[in-house]
Formats: structure tokens, C-alpha cells, sequence
């Protein structure tokens, strides 16, 4: 039987405590496996980065069963040390705004993590020029952040992502910023990565136009998933 | 690794750079009121080490000739001369005065010593000693005047024979070299309208014959301590070793100087130290961001504090670098002596890098609070 690389069994997460308590997550339930694009869809408020960060062991949850890559990561409390480790051994990140680091140059920027893991200089720069090839911007390995398109931009935050070959990619909004072109160009670029790299990858998005490109669609409204939608 | 520090400071090398610069000058200044500090006991030093005398003979009860006013019938020197152990008797004078100098006023101090005896209490750098004692001067070079320059001076002018280096008084005014009884007569000689008034009033006009100090030298074997016992008992005179002598010119003639440039020393470092802290603390908050995607994909507390704690210490030492040489470059500048020794300079390298430590505390405790979820979008 397959085995989901993200569960999440009955997590909430309530901010504040009393009268001013907010719950920003009800009890979420779902299941990810590896390979899968999963969208996370809905309004400004609906606690789609709550549930991203609780995914990416940032938030703690406030109850639930949180188990990333078949570890219990959280049962009513956290049950590992370091989540800073298992981000970088385990999970890759883009943001809407792609977020390099402004003062390293792109080679830099991809090896960081892998070389924080433990990996050598050369080996690390080695993968690094992998994804950057494959990526299709090899050519910017010198540049800076500040030298680089909104497109070339946010395909170095993916190469970033994946350098440390996670299991799980946690984007948010990665095609915000980009124009309707390269938007569509970035999120065919994830898929293909989810399904030849066996990632999962979960988007948080607004734009409906890219749905068609996921596997699943979760709807977040006030904390709850009220609709699993399959392509 | 990569190195964080080293790559942020590379992107905005400019801006370091100049901040460090900032710092530097606070550091320099540090550097030079320490200096300034060493000028004063090296300067206060410099009249008794070329008078180089076993014991000073000065007024009973005062610490003369520098710290106290005191006043010494100079034929004292005659019963001195008959202590057992006394080598050399040299009564001296000292004398602040104001001449002019190409129509400027300058201060300087003067000592009046025998020309006969042999005995010279200065270092001439060029020219020759007094041979006469009339109208001949040494002066030292910091006065400006030339060899055979003119200098009026009370009712006589007299003439540069001679000059020292970089001879100054504890007060860092040049010296100036006279005949004794040249310079009891400047000190200690009336006016003519007040001999007149005082003959009409039936006194007497006080002698010239008087002096500041009479310095001994001993024979060879005899403790200056027990001679100066000797002395005092049997002149009620009080009497001062040449280590004694030392020690109330850096204790009790310049110490409430040097307390003021420790405290000034000490409110600069504070101050140094409260603005590396600002600094870093600024640059901190001016990579928030950074620090939240770092921790965010993982990066561990000692990755963001070392950072931090890198360039606050490359900060000091930078700063430290550029104060050395803003030090060395103004120190000629200054008007006293400044004496920059490598021992201070060490000591206060040390100082810096501990208050960078410090001072990147505060950054390092807000980095370590950014939430990295600040760098997701909500």
C-alpha cells in the first residue's frame, strides 16, 4: 500500500487563548504521497499559510497528528528536536517573491543548503549546476540576485529548492509576481519536477487559471478543507 | 561553508567600509588621549632625568621644585657640600616665562643652573653650551628661534648659543637654558621703582641670591636615603630622592590629569562600544528578511550567529586598523607630546574585540528572534 509522505489527521491550530482565541485551522484531515501537485486554494485569511507552515514544522499545531515522511513529527506535541534539521534534509521552499539571498550570487544561493547539511563544496556546486542546467539558467551561476529576471528569479528558487533532493516542496504563491506566460511556464516546470523527481508539492495559490496543472485542489475557507477536488 | 559574513560585507563593501571608518576615529581618538596620557609622563620626566640628580634639597614641608613652590637660600649649597657621601652641589632655578617669538607670544620654562660648574642639565642637539654667563641662552627647538636669534628678555636681550630637542616642561612648554644668577635676578630681582619705594619705606630689599632646588649627586656607595636623612635632619630641609622626585611628578603633579584622560578614555570606549552595537544592531534589522528565509530552509542558530558576531569583530578590527592610522597620522599634529606605544595599541585591540563581542549581542538575540514564517507570504 502506498504511503503518504505528508498526514495530517485532525490538525487545528487556534492562535490566542479565551475570548480573543482565533482558530485559524479545524480539524484538517488529509493525506500527500510522493509525485502528487496539490494546490492550496482560497481567499486571503482562510488559513492557507497556517497550514503550510504547519506542514513545513514552522507552526506548531495546536492539536492533531502531524507525520511527515511516515516520522510522527507531532502528536499533541512536538516530537522531534531540531525541525530546523528536517526542514533542510527534508523540505524545499519558494516563495512568492522568490527571496534569494541578495548577497550571494545564484550558485551560491543553491548550494547553501546543501552545504549546511554537510555536503561538500564540490559536490554540492556540482548538483547545484545540475538544477541550474536543468533549470535552464546555468549562464546566471555568477550572477546576483539583483542581475536576474522575475522568471530566471523564481527558477533559481526552484533549483534552490531541490537542491538538497527533498521529499516535500512547500511553495507559496511561486507565480504571484510573474506575468501569465512565465506563471504558466514555472508551474508546468513543478509538475514535471513532482512527477520525474517523485516530489510532493504543495502551492499555495489564488490563480485559478493554474489549477488544471495540479493533481489535487485543496479549498481552505475559515480554517476548514471544504472541498478535495481531483484532476 | 560558504562564508555569510564575508559575502554581506562584499555586497555592500562601500557602506562597511565607511562605517568602520566612523568607528576608526572614535578608536583613533581612544588611541591618541592614551598617548596624550604617555606625553604627559614622558614630558613631565624629561627636566629630572637630564638634571639626573641622587637627591633635590628643597623648602622644608613642600614638594618643590614642580609640584610645590620653594624657595632655598642658595648658599645652603655650601654646608650641603660638607655632608659626608655628597659628590656635587648644583643649586637650581625654574621659571615660567612668556617671550615673543616672530611677535607671538609663547610660554616657556626656564632653568637657571651654574654655568661654571661643569654641570649641564640639558642635551644640546646643536650649538654650544653657555661660556659666559651674560646675555647667552639655550633654547630648545620647539620655541622656533635659531641659532643667534635675539630673545629680550626682562632688562637684557639675549642671545641662542645653543639648543636642545624636544625638551619640555611637565606642562609641555619648551625649555630654555640661563646663567643662574641671569635667572635669580629674572625671578627674584624688584623693579627699580619698588627698591626706591621700599628704601623710602626703611626696609630692606630682599636678597637675589635664592633657588628652587639644590640637586645633589653622590659619591659612589652611599644610600641617597640615608643622606638625605642626614640633611634633614640637620638642615630642616625637605628632601627628595630622584624615585621620589619621579613619583610626585606622575602621582601627585599629573595624576588628576590622568584621571581625567582614563575617564575620557573610558566614556570614548563606552561610547565606541554603545555605536558598534548600534551598528550591527541596524544591519541586523536591515537583514530580517535574510535571516527569516535562512532559518526557514533550515539554517542553524550558529550559521546566523556567526554571521552576525563576524562582522561585528571585522567591524573592530577594521575600525581599530583605520584609528591606528588616524592615530599616527594626527598625533604629529598635536601641540604636546603624544607617545603611541605598541603595548597600548595591543591592550586596545583586545578591548575592541571584546566590545564587538558584545556590541553584536543585541543583533545576534534579535536575529535569533525572527519568526520564519515572516518570510512566507500570507
Amino acid at each position: 500500500m502506498k504511503k503518504p509522505i505528508i498526514s495530517m489527521q485532525s490538525i487545528s491550530k487556534t492562535y490566542g487563548t479565551g475570548d480573543s482565541a482565533v482558530t485559524a485551522i479545524k480539524e484538517a484531515t488529509f493525506e500527500i504521497y510522493s509525485g502528487e501537485t496539490v494546490a492550496l486554494l482560497g481567499p486571503s485569511g482562510s488559513g492557507k499559510t497556517t497550514l503550510i507552515t504547519m506542514i513545513g514544522c514552522i507552526t506548531e499545531p495546536s492539536m492533531g497528528k502531524l507525520s511527515l515522511n511516515g516520522e510522527v513529527v507531532y502528536d499533541q506535541k512536538w516530537l522531534i528536536h531540531d525541525e530546523r534539521k528536517l526542514r533542510r534534509e527534508n523540505i524545499g521552499f519558494i516563495f512568492q517573491a522568490h527571496n534569494l539571498i541578495p548577497f550571494l550570487n545564484v550558485l551560491e544561493n543553491v548550494t547553501l543548503v546543501s552545504q549546511m547539511n554537510g555536503v561538500s563544496t564540490k559536490d554540492s556546486n556540482a548538483k547545484a549546476r545540475e538544477l541550474l542546467d536543468y533549470l535552464g539558467v546555468k549562464d546566471k551561476e555568477n550572477k546576483m540576485p539583483s542581475q536576474l529576471s522575475g522568471g530566471q528569479s523564481q527558477r533559481v528558487a526552484i533549483a534552490r529548492s531541490l537542491a538538497n533532493n527533498p521529499k516535500i516542496i512547500l511553495a507559496d504563491e511561486p507565480t504571484a509576481a510573474l506575468d501569465g506566460e512565465r506563471a504558466l511556464s514555472v508551474m508546468q516546470l513543478l509538475r514535471k519536477l513532482a512527477h520525474e523527481q517523485k516530489v510532493a508539492i504543495v502551492v499555495v495559490t489564488h490563480d485559478e487559471r493554474m489549477l488544471p496543472l495540479f493533481d489535487r485542489i485543496l479549498r481552505v475557507e475559515d480554517g476548514m478543507i471544504r472541498e478535495v477536488q481531483s484532476n | 561553508m560558504i562564508n555569510l559574513a564575508q559575502r554581506d560585507i562584499a555586497h555592500s563593501l562601500g557602506k562597511f567600509i565607511v562605517t568602520a571608518l566612523g568607528v576608526g576615529m572614535l578608536i583613533g581618538v581612544v588611541l591618541i588621549m592614551i598617548g596624550v596620557y604617555r606625553g604627559m609622563v614622558h614630558d613631565a620626566m624629561i627636566v629630572p632625568n637630564d638634571i639626573a640628580a641622587d637627591l633635590w634639597v628643597v623648602q622644608k614641608d613642600t614638594l618643590g621644585p614642580f609640584a610645590e613652590n620653594s624657595r632655598l637660600h642658595e648658599d645652603l649649597k655650601y654646608s650641603l657640600k660638607g655632608f659626608l657621601g655628597v659628590d656635587e652641589v648644583h643649586p637650581i632655578t625654574f621659571q615660567s616665562l612668556q617671550i615673543l617669538q616672530a611677535k607671538k607670544p609663547i610660554r616657556v620654562f626656564a632653568l637657571g643652573y651654574d654655568v661654571f660648574s661643569g654641570y649641564a642639565p640639558y642635551t644640546l642637539n646643536v650649538g654650544r653650551s653657555i661660556r659666559i654667563p651674560h646675555k647667552e641662552i639655550i633654547v630648545d627647538t620647539k620655541t622656533g628661534f635659531k641659532l643667534g636669534d635675539s630673545i629680550p628678555l626682562g632688562r637684557e636681550t639675549y642671545t641662542v648659543v645653543g639648543m636642545t630637542h624636544k625638551a619640555v616642561s611637565s606642562g609641555g612648554d619648551p625649555m630654555v637654558y640661563l646663567d643662574l644668577h641671569e635667572a635669580q635676578e629674572l625671578q627674584f630681582l624688584f623693579s627699580n621703582e619698588q627698591l626706591r619705594n621700599d628704601r623710602f619705606r626703611g626696609g630692606n630689599s630682599v636678597s637675589t641670591a635664592t633657588v628652587n632646588t639644590i640637586v645633589l649627586t653622590l659619591k659612589e656607595g652611599f644610600d641617597p636615603k640615608k643622606v638625605a636623612r642626614e640633611i634633614q635632619r640637620w638642615k630642616h630641609q625637605s628632601v627628595y630622592t630622584q624615585q621620589e622626585q619621579s613619583d610626585i611628578l606622575t602621582k601627585n603633579l599629573i595624576e588628576r590629569s590622568a584621571k581625567q584622560i582614563g575617564m575620557f578614555t573610558v566614556i570614548l570606549l563606552i561610547v565606541s562600544s554603545v555605536i558598534i552595537s548600534l551598528i550591527i544592531y541596524t544591519m541586523t534589522i536591515g537583514k530580517m528578511k535574510e535571516i527569516a528565509i535562512l532559518k526557514l530552509i533550515g539554517a542553524p542558530n550558529i550559521i546566523i550567529t556567526k554571521m552576525i558576531g563576524q562582522q561585528s569583530v571585522l567591524l573592530g578590527i577594521l575600525a581599530f586598523i583605520g584609528g591606528n592610522i588616524f592615530a599616527n597620522v594626527s598625533a604629529n599634529f598635536f601641540p604636546k607630546t603624544v607617545i603611541l606605544i605598541p603595548t597600548d595599541a595591543l591592550k586596545l585591540f583586545l578591548v575592541i574585540i571584546i566590545v564587538s563581542i558584545l556590541a553584536s549581542l543585541s543583533g545576534i538575540r534579535t536575529a535569533l528572534r525572527v519568526d520564519p514564517s515572516s518570510a512566507i507570504g500570507g
